[in-house]
């Protein structure tokens, strides 16, 4: 008989993370000066959302770490400011702000649609938009709905006394299932993006209830359209949850850019990013979900970004709207 | 470890405290300051039974370390209801009976409480958008809407406030009316008691080892470095068990820890007794279990064939139940019949997934009595069990039952009670054992998974000649309610029908799954979902109403059930017509619908998910814009 004899000290089984030490420093030097002196042994943590859950059984289960360094106190982090073109949004903004702050929700359109499906009110209020970027889950919500306002995100890290930073492309930065370009010892700050009151917005977003769940499919569509409001003048798609990474959909913009709404169009764009879904689980599932947000994204966006009446096709607005 | 100085405004007071960097705000709450009104449903954000104000903002104690309450006002529930008066919200909920098991309550109130304060004329439809982050197991949800709609109606004056005062039951007169529920208060303010929130002094807190494996020999346990770890006080093992070994609802089978051999992965090994929480984990980690692994199965029909895994000795098959039911000449029966239709059908484990984990305190008292505090469903039989188990006369034991945080069937059994006994006794300390969400699922019985194969034979007009059906339902690892279960399955397996020539085969089937166990139906659902399937089916063949052909086939008052029960009174063709009436059913056989269905799309049908209540009015603004 095949005898598999195994000692098995069991794991450690944890209720929670075990920490030493909980920091909780006032300013981003303070941050930079923890981050140094507990070098190797720490870990970030904003709104704890994702770190908290992760430590349980069956997940990350026994986890240990010496040191803990909330940055969610850091008012650089904390602040968000909206001007005519762009909005900046520190690292550590609630999710809930979106539905909070009517300036950054007339802003970002699609922001207060997509906090709408997050998670639940309570943990919106805690959770942040950093953490939601770096822990970089394909499921994520508020990545792919930034990407579609070409966000940039603006990192720091201290070196020999001084900050040094750098910016890049939110869909560069984030490069697989947990893993973004964050080098050790590096900061997310702060998320600068375009701003878009002109733009109608959509987020599509189907989980396995209402609240309280991840995305299996989700789509962020932002639309504005010519004064006549008849032809599309300018449309933003990104796609979360069919792969490992968000999906921006830089083709079906440039073949919708400058048509018109007709439903062949539509149905069109809406068959192009279907080859997308290379997901692990439930492929034709969501190749069908993601034919029809698209419909609905584009149907949704374009009537609130002011379609004539009658622009859109009549057939498609009775199924989709 | 250095302690974190916290100072926080906690219901008006001012605290200035010391608490350990890995506490969450829950902990802080519940096991520092005692306020156990909140509850620890899941640990990890998806319960909302821990939800209290942070600042005036509701947030999930479980996801918030401590720290992250330094300078802040914390409410809890016990803020709402300190004068002694209840809150307008805590009045409605008890008006309204929105409170059952009573342990999703206090979240509820919290988040009902939010809710009314962010939008105080807030519609149906947002208010279930902001109760979303809480769960209830129990009540469907439907009462604690109605509570939250009644209490913003009472605020805004729409209602009279002294609607909380009504009473519908005159002394004597309850059949029929609305009752109020004496216990709602004690819910609805966090005040009741379930058995993670007790304490007692000197208290110990367990854990337990839990197989990594579905079927392993356990060549041996080495528990020495646990044992002298400080702050340990106790650790077991299946050696520890005094008296006759293994519990059970029919057979005996499960014995308190596992002995000789693990049968299913999460079946309790050791437990340790120590000082704190972090240190009988610790301990755990230190227990050595040598296992050699064997050949597991997880499929019941496999276990069924020669050759199987055994699991248990005394069943050979793997079989714990079979229950054969034969009525009339079935094979007469098919020659008989117009149509004969066969198909196979198929139902998952399903999770009780109530909102308190299972938790129970044991002590030995004064007069030497083991005593054990637990929600459990069936205490009287597990006291005589646990007598045996334990050796001691009748006399010597104790079953309290705690209030319970939701059963469904799933806390009839005693599957960590035993270990809470030799912990007392051997400590002889007040000990408490609290499930983590994780353990809870892992451990404890689900609904059995089932197949069925079922053959019918029908005359053209729609009369049933004769059923044939064989159920193998997966029973896991140990017998627990199986027997009952496939029993029920099989007593329920005609439906309300008359049928003259039956023949039920259901099998209850030992495989190294979780164990499967009573849950709310009992063996009823997996044997209806089959045979009304079936008919709906057959109903399609013989281009007949689905209505209709139950109704030809339905048992009247009087009628002898193919177990010989005769039904004084069957309720079935009521039943079918209200339930015609309220589906807006469309007549007619299921093939001839067309492509627009005139029973669906109706204003008294409640409309698919979908959130953004709040955004309808921002739509137009958009667009204008
Ligand atoms: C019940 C529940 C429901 C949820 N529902 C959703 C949902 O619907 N949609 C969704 O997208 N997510 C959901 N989440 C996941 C989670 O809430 C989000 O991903 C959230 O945005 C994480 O933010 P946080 O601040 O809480 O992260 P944290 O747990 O604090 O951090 C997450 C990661 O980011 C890193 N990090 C955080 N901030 C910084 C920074 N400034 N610089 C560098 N690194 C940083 C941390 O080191 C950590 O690795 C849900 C979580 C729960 C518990």
């Amino acid at each position: 008989m095949d005898k598999q004899m195994s000692a098995d000290r069991p794991k450690e089984r944890q209720v929670m993370l075990i920490c030493g030490e909980y920091l909780t420093p006032g300013t981003l030097d303070e941050a930079f000066a923890a981050m140094q002196r507990h070098r190797g042994r720490y870990r970030v943590v904003a709104g704890c959302t994702d770190t908290l859950p992760w430590a349980r059984e069956g997940r990350a289960g026994d986890v240990e770490i010496p040191v803990l360094i909330d940055v969610a106190r850091i008012p650089d982090l904390r602040e968000s400011r909206v001007d005519d073109h762009r909005v900046w949004l520190g690292a550590a903004t609630p999710i809930q702000r979106f539905l909070d702050d009517p300036a950054l929700g007339r802003a970002l359109r699609c922001m207060p649609r997509c906090a709408v499906w997050f998670a639940d009110e309570q943990i919106r209020a805690q959770a942040t938009i950093g953490g939601n970027i770096v822990n970089a889950s394909p499921a994520a919500d508020v990545t792919p709905a930034l990407i579609a306002y070409d966000a940039e995100v603006e990192l720091a890290k201290s070196s020999g006394g001084r900050i040094l930073r750098r910016r890049m492309k939110l869909d560069q930065f984030v490069i697989g299932p947990n893993r973004t370009a964050l080098e050790e010892g590096e900061l997310l700050i702060a998320v600068e993006c375009d701003a878009l009151p002109g733009h109608g917005g959509s987020f599509e977003k189907v989980g396995h209830r209402r609240s309280l769940v991840i995305s299996i499919v989700c789509l962020a569509t932002l639309v504005k359209l010519d004064a006549q409001g008849r032809r599309f003048e300018d449309v933003r798609l990104a796609l979360g949850g069919i792969g490992p990474v968000p999906r921006r959909l830089a083709d079906v913009e440039t073949f919708l850019r400058g048509g018109p709404l007709s439903a062949a169009r539509l149905e069109e764009a809406a068959e192009m990013p279907v080859s997308l879904v290379a997901s692990r689980t439930r492929q034709a599932y969501r190749r069908d979900v993601v034919r029809g947000f698209m419909l609905r994204g584009l149907i949704n966006a374009a009537r609130r970004a002011g379609a004539e009446a009658g622009a859109l096709p009549p057939e498609l607005e009775a199924v989709y709207a | 470890m250095p302690d974190i100085r916290l100072e926080a405004t906690i219901n008006g007071r001012k605290i200035t405290r010391n608490a350990k960097p890995h506490q969450r705000l829950l902990d802080f709450l519940r096991d520092d300051l005692n306020l156990t009104g909140n509850k620890e449903g899941c640990g990890a954000g998806e319960c909302g039974t821990c939800s209290v104000f942070v600042d005036g903002v509701l947030m999930k104690s479980c996801l918030l370390p401590v720290a992250k309450a330094q300078g802040a006002q914390i409410e809890t529930i016990e803020s709402l209801a300190k004068t002694g008066e209840l809150s307008l919200l805590q009045k409605a909920f008890h008006k309204a009976g929105a409170s059952q098991c009573g342990y999703c309550i206090p979240g509820m109130v919290m988040a009902a409480t939010a809710a009314i304060r962010a939008n105080p004329f807030a519609d149906r439809e947002e208010i279930k958008e902001r109760l979303g982050g809480n769960i209830c197991r129990c009540t469907g949800y439907q009462k604690i809407f109605d509570a939250v709609e009644m209490a913003r109606d009472v605020q805004n004056g729409r209602l009279p406030a002294t609607i909380f005062s009504e009473v519908e039951a005159e002394q004597g007169d309850y059949i029929g009316k609305n009752v109020r529920s004496i216990d709602a208060p004690s819910k609805v303010t966090g005040r009741l008691k379930y058995a993670g929130d007790m304490t007692m002094p000197g208290m110990l807190h367990v854990q337990v080892l839990r197989s990594p494996h579905p079927h392993a020999r356990i060549v041996s346990i080495d528990t020495a470095a646990a044992e002298t770890m400080a702050g340990v006080e106790g650790v077991i093992t299946s050696a520890d068990v005094p008296g006759e070994d293994g519990f059970g609802v029919i057979v005996n089978d499960q014995p308190v820890m596992a002995r000789g051999k693990v049968r299913y992965v999460g079946e309790a090994v050791a437990a340790v007794a120590a000082e704190d929480l972090l240190t009988a984990k610790r301990a755990l980690a230190a227990i050595e279990v040598v296992y050699e692994r064997l050949p597991a199965v997880f499929d019941p029909d496999e276990a069924m064939r020669a050759g199987a895994p055994v699991l248990h000795d005394y069943a050979p098959d793997n079989i714990t139940k079979h229950i054969p039911i034969r009525v009339g000449d079935v094979e007469k029966g098919f020659a008989e019949s117009d149509l004969v239709v066969k198909e196979a059908y198929s139902t998952q484990a399903i999770e009780h997934a109530y909102l308190e984990p299972e938790a129970g305190l044991a002590y030995v008292d004064h007069d030497g009595v083991v005593t054990i505090v637990s929600p459990d469903q069936n205490i009287t039989h597990h006291r005589h069990m646990l007598a045996r188990i334990i050796a001691k006369p009748i006399a010597k034991v104790r079953f309290i039952m705690s209030p319970v945080g939701g059963g469904f069937g799933g806390k009839t059994d005693m599957i960590y009670q035993g270990m809470l006994a030799l912990l007392a006794m051997k400590t002889q300390r007040p000990v408490r054992l609290v499930f983590t969400r994780e353990e809870s699922i892992i451990s404890t019985a689900k609904r059995h998974p089932s197949r069925t194969r079922l053959r019918m034979g029908l005359m053209r007009d729609g009369r049933i000649r004769v059923l044939e059906m064989t159920m193998v339902c997966d029973g896991g690892a140990y017998g627990l309610s199986t027997g009952n279960v496939v029993h029920k399955a099989a007593v329920l397996a005609a439906g309300p029908y008359v049928i003259p020539n039956i023949k039920v085969d259901t099998y209850g089937i030992y495989t190294n799954n979780t164990p499967s166990g009573a849950f709310r139906s009992f063996g009823a659902l997996q044997a209806a979902f089959a045979t009304e399937s079936h008919l709906d089916i057959c109903a399609e063949r013989l281009g007949l109403d689905p209505f209709q052909i139950r109704r030809i086939n339905a048992m009247r008052d009087g009628a002898v059930t193919h177990t010989r029960q005769k039904l004084g009174s069957v309720s079935l063709s009521r039943v079918l017509d209200a339930a015609e009436k309220v589906s807006g059913w469309e007549a007619g056989a299921p093939v001839s619908r067309g492509d627009r269905r005139s029973d669906l799309d109706r204003d008294d049908i409640r409309p698919p998910c979908a959130l953004g209540a709040r955004f309808a009015a921002a739509d137009k603004q958009e667009a204008a814009e």
